[in-house]
């Protein structure tokens, strides 16, 4: 596959298609460097440093500020798998080299602007003329088809235009909380990479390659189907409701305070059984046998003094010893857990092997986040054919250049000297 | 035109863990036959319901996750249906199962036994925490599966300006656990398919909704793996080390609107003849700010956002934003999912289809694909199956039982 992708909703597509064993293509180019590569948090040089901690704006990023653009930890888990191959795209040399790219590629993904392709003569077109049955996916913020062809998006921008941003926070007058990262560039992904896996697929069973538009909007959109439903047949516009439930009755449902700093455990009670357990896990406070309080339908109406009363119990205990008391009870109950809870204290996901060690060719082995998924046969990881994390920048040109392409060390070394790759 | 899975046939047993990825199975064209227990599957009982009748044929919930698929009603644990059951299986692609744990297994239906019944079956079980490990039988919805997996410690509001927070996390709504989860299942189950084109065998996918959640973060995970750095959760953007600018603004219509800088060279001068061109650039073409040196440091930083906010709120959500896309400052509204049927970007490309329901004798309005292919079609089509709608052609017309069979199985309530 040839990855013309970058950040994270490009890139990550490609990622999961290497924990399933693809030959994923990296074309980089050192002009226009993925802004991951110089992206906080770095992988310290010497033991026990620490890198400063500081906001994360990109526009303030510059490759020249970092020592090395092999050291992002956060690209590192983004590219996993994948083979790194240097290529300016920019130069017409390295346009026809990339054709013979697309001559031994099974998929072309890219995530440039509008039109970027099509001026470079590399449009679905011309690669079907290279190779008949080519896999072409273009992942366009907004989609190529459409009056916002030359829109940009990102993660934040795919949030609030497709409803999830409004439909996360507590309700009006607060504002709209959002999504704390990019959800979806996640989603993005994952949306990239199906739309690749199903493609591979119809040309197994067809011999036919094609083209898909696979914008990142849209899968937002579909996520938002039941809201829509709502607002169009019951005419009752899209709320937020904060952590209660939505839809399902259910109460308590939220995050309730608990000792420490900003510690919280989510609680959701959503029958007259789990209220029970809950009652005898409290240890059956009068307040428990209020009226107000004595059916699920009772509960919610009063939700407000539930929640107070409830907060009340948990915010002088500790949450992980009260998720393990509430779950032993039988209640839906789980600390809001940190990525340092996740990462050194989840017994399940250590249990579940969700970070792998993968080796990196310049700052060594570091965990990296494994796919999810888990095969009673297929052997699936997210160090994918290169049993390696993410590449260098060029590491593997040698490798594409020479082996996959055949071309003689004199050709190569002409293509260096006029900064073709 | 045929659906990218056109030859795949898909067994369904899920609850709301499994009902997504179904849906993305049907959407790529896969024929998804959906089991649920006689009197319906306990979906049906969520909410939203249509005109607000709590019933489960007017479930909304059940409507959007379940479109494009068939249905029969099945009593799997009853012998005589669990002996259905093992037929259906036989002649099926995939299985998903998003069962409560060990329900297949307690009916002697384990991986062995179902590799027995049909070899080249591809099985996908997804359990809330995994079917095996410390955590396997707790217990959980989409808000706990959220709290445990990371993101809502990422998602909310700013720090008060001592850095405590007066209000919680935030659980984004909708099902996104669910979501996350079924993304990734789909990913693994067209992978088996690939990989069973080429050397003819199924197998076995486990999915455990707590680690596609916890996998399905940003850049918490790599500050703690690299710098031991905890990120904190702030208003409508990326939880980090420390709190960043503002990117969120209030519109004189009293919405929102997103404004991220554009990080390319020459991003910053563009944004600013634009907010100029609309009478909003305050003092930024002032001498004072002309050197890119000059705009460095927290105090430019919070004056340059305060003018970009004053131009936001100085027109309407839906006003200002294509213009500034237009020259690619990349900002946008904050709209409620409603908001976008009336785009002409999604009317163009179908993002939203009429869905006919002819029991209600109307058509109603759903999203209808997540992408554009060109050479297949996303299936957009019929709407979810009533309770038990296609007993009489999977049953009958499928696995050939004769009409008495029928009756009988329908008076035992086995169908």
């Amino acid at each position: 596959m040839a990855d013309l992708t970058w950040l994270l909703a490009g890139a990550g597509g490609p990622r999961l298609l290497a924990s399933l064993g693809a030959e994923i293509l990296r074309v980089e180019w050192r002009e226009r460097l993925d802004f991951l590569r110089y992206m906080p948090p770095f992988a310290p040089t010497k033991k026990d440093e620490h890198a400063q901690a500081g906001a994360m704006e990109l526009s303030s990023l510059s490759k020249d500020s970092v020592q090395s653009v092999n050291r992002g930890g956060y690209f590192n888990d983004i590219n996993a798998g994948k083979k790194g191959l240097s290529l300016n795209m920019g130069h017409p040399k390295g346009r026809e080299l990339f054709k013979r790219i697309v001559a031994v590629s099974d998929v072309v993904v890219e995530a440039f602007t509008a039109e970027t392709m099509r001026k470079w003569g590399l449009g679905y077109e011309q690669l079907k003329e290279i190779k008949p049955d080519i896999i072409y996916i273009q992942q366009p913020g907004w989609g190529y088809k459409g009056p916002y062809v030359k829109f940009a998006s990102y993660g934040p921008i795919a949030q609030a235009v497709s409803g999830l941003t409004e439909q996360s926070g507590l309700p009006s007058p607060h504002p709209p909380a959002g999504w704390g990262y990019s959800y979806m560039d996640w989603s993005g992904a994952y949306y990239c990479a199906l739309t690749m896996l199903c493609a591979i697929y119809y040309k197994k069973r067809t011999g036919k390659g094609q083209y898909i538009d696979c914008s990142q909007v849209e899968p937002g959109i579909y996520m938002t189907g039941t809201a829509l439903l709502d607002a169009l047949i019951n005419k009752r516009p899209s709320q937020r409701t904060g952590n209660r439930s939505p839809n399902t009755p259910a109460a308590p449902h939220g995050a309730y305070r608990c000792q420490g700093d900003d510690r919280w455990i989510a609680i959701a009670v959503t029958s007259d059984e789990e209220w029970r357990a809950l009652v005898r896990v409290m240890g059956q406070p009068d307040w428990t046998r209020d009226a107000r309080f004595d059916s699920l339908a009772a509960r919610i109406i009063n939700q407000d003094a539930l929640d107070r009363l409830v907060t009340d119990w948990t915010t002088d205990k500790d949450p992980f010893a009260l998720q393990q008391d509430l779950q032993r009870a039988g209640v839906p109950a789980g600390v809001c857990q940190t990525a340092q809870d996740r990462i050194e204290r989840d017994p399940q996901l250590r249990h579940l092997e969700w970070l792998i060690p993968l080796p990196h060719s310049e700052i060594g082995t570091w965990p990296v986040k494994d796919v999810p998924f888990h095969f009673a046969t297929a052997t699936v990881n997210q160090g994918g054919p290169t049993e390696r994390a993410a590449p260098c920048y060029g590491e593997d040109s040698d490798y594409v250049y020479g082996e996959l392409l055949q071309l003689s060390q004199a050709e190569r070394d002409a293509l260096v000297e006029e900064g073709v790759i | 035109m045929p659906g990218f899975l056109f030859d795949v046939k898909v067994l369904e047993l899920a609850d709301e863990k499994g009902e997504f990825c179904g849906k993305l199975l049907a959407g790529a064209g896969a024929e998804v036959l959906k089991v649920e227990p006689p009197g319906g599957n306990a979906t049906r009982s969520l909410g939203p319901f249509y005109h607000d009748e709590d019933d489960p044929e007017r479930s909304l919930y059940f409507w959007h996750y379940n479109f494009g698929k068939r249905g029969v009603t099945l009593d799997i644990h009853a012998p005589e249906g669990t002996a259905l059951l093992k037929k259906l299986i036989a002649e099926c692609d995939v299985l998903l199962d998003a069962l409560p744990l060990d329900t297949l297994e307690k009916l002697g239906l384990d991986w062995d036994a179902l590799q027995q019944l049909n070899p080249r079956l591809i099985y996908a079980c997804i359990t809330p925490f995994g079917r095996s490990g410390p955590w396997r039988d707790y217990k959980a919805n989409d808000l706990v599966h959220l709290a445990l997996g990371g993101p809502m410690m990422c998602c909310g509001y700013d720090p008060k300006a001592d850095g405590s927070y007066d209000t919680p996390p935030i659980a984004p709504q909708m099902w996104h656990a669910y979501h996350i989860t079924g993304n990734q299942t789909f990913i693994a189950i067209v992978g088996a398919l690939i990989g069973r084109e080429t050397h003819g065998n199924g197998d076995m996918i486990e999915m455990a909704v707590h680690q596609a959640v916890s996998v399905c973060t940003e850049i918490d995970v790599p500050n703690w793996i690299y710098n031991q750095t905890a990120c904190y959760r702030q208003t409508g953007r990326h939880a980090q080390p420390a709190v960043g600018p503002d990117v969120q603004f209030p519109t004189q219509d009293g919405r929102y609107s997103i404004i991220l800088p554009n990080p390319f060279p020459g991003g910053y001068e563009t944004l600013v003849d634009f907010l100029d061109s609309k009478g909003q650039a305050a003092d930024l073409k002032s001498e004072a700010y002309q050197d890119a040196a000059d705009r460095r440091g927290r105090a430019f930083a919070t004056h340059f956002a305060e003018v970009q906010a004053g131009c936001v709120a100085a027109f309407d959500m839906e006003e200002i934003w294509r213009d500034a896309q237009s020259l690619g400052i990349p900002w946008s509204p904050i709209r409620k999912p409603e908001e976008n049927l009336d785009d002409r970007q999604w009317q163009m490309r179908k993002t939203f289809c009429e869905v006919d329901h002819p029991e209600l004798d109307e058509s109603l309005t759903y999203i209808g694909a997540p992408m554009l292919p060109h050479e297949v079609e996303w299936r957009t089509g019929p709407r979810a199956p009533l309770i038990g709608e296609h007993n009489d052609e999977v049953y009958a017309g499928q696995l050939g039982l004769d009409a008495d069979e029928m009756a009988r199985l329908r008076e035992r309530k086995i169908i």
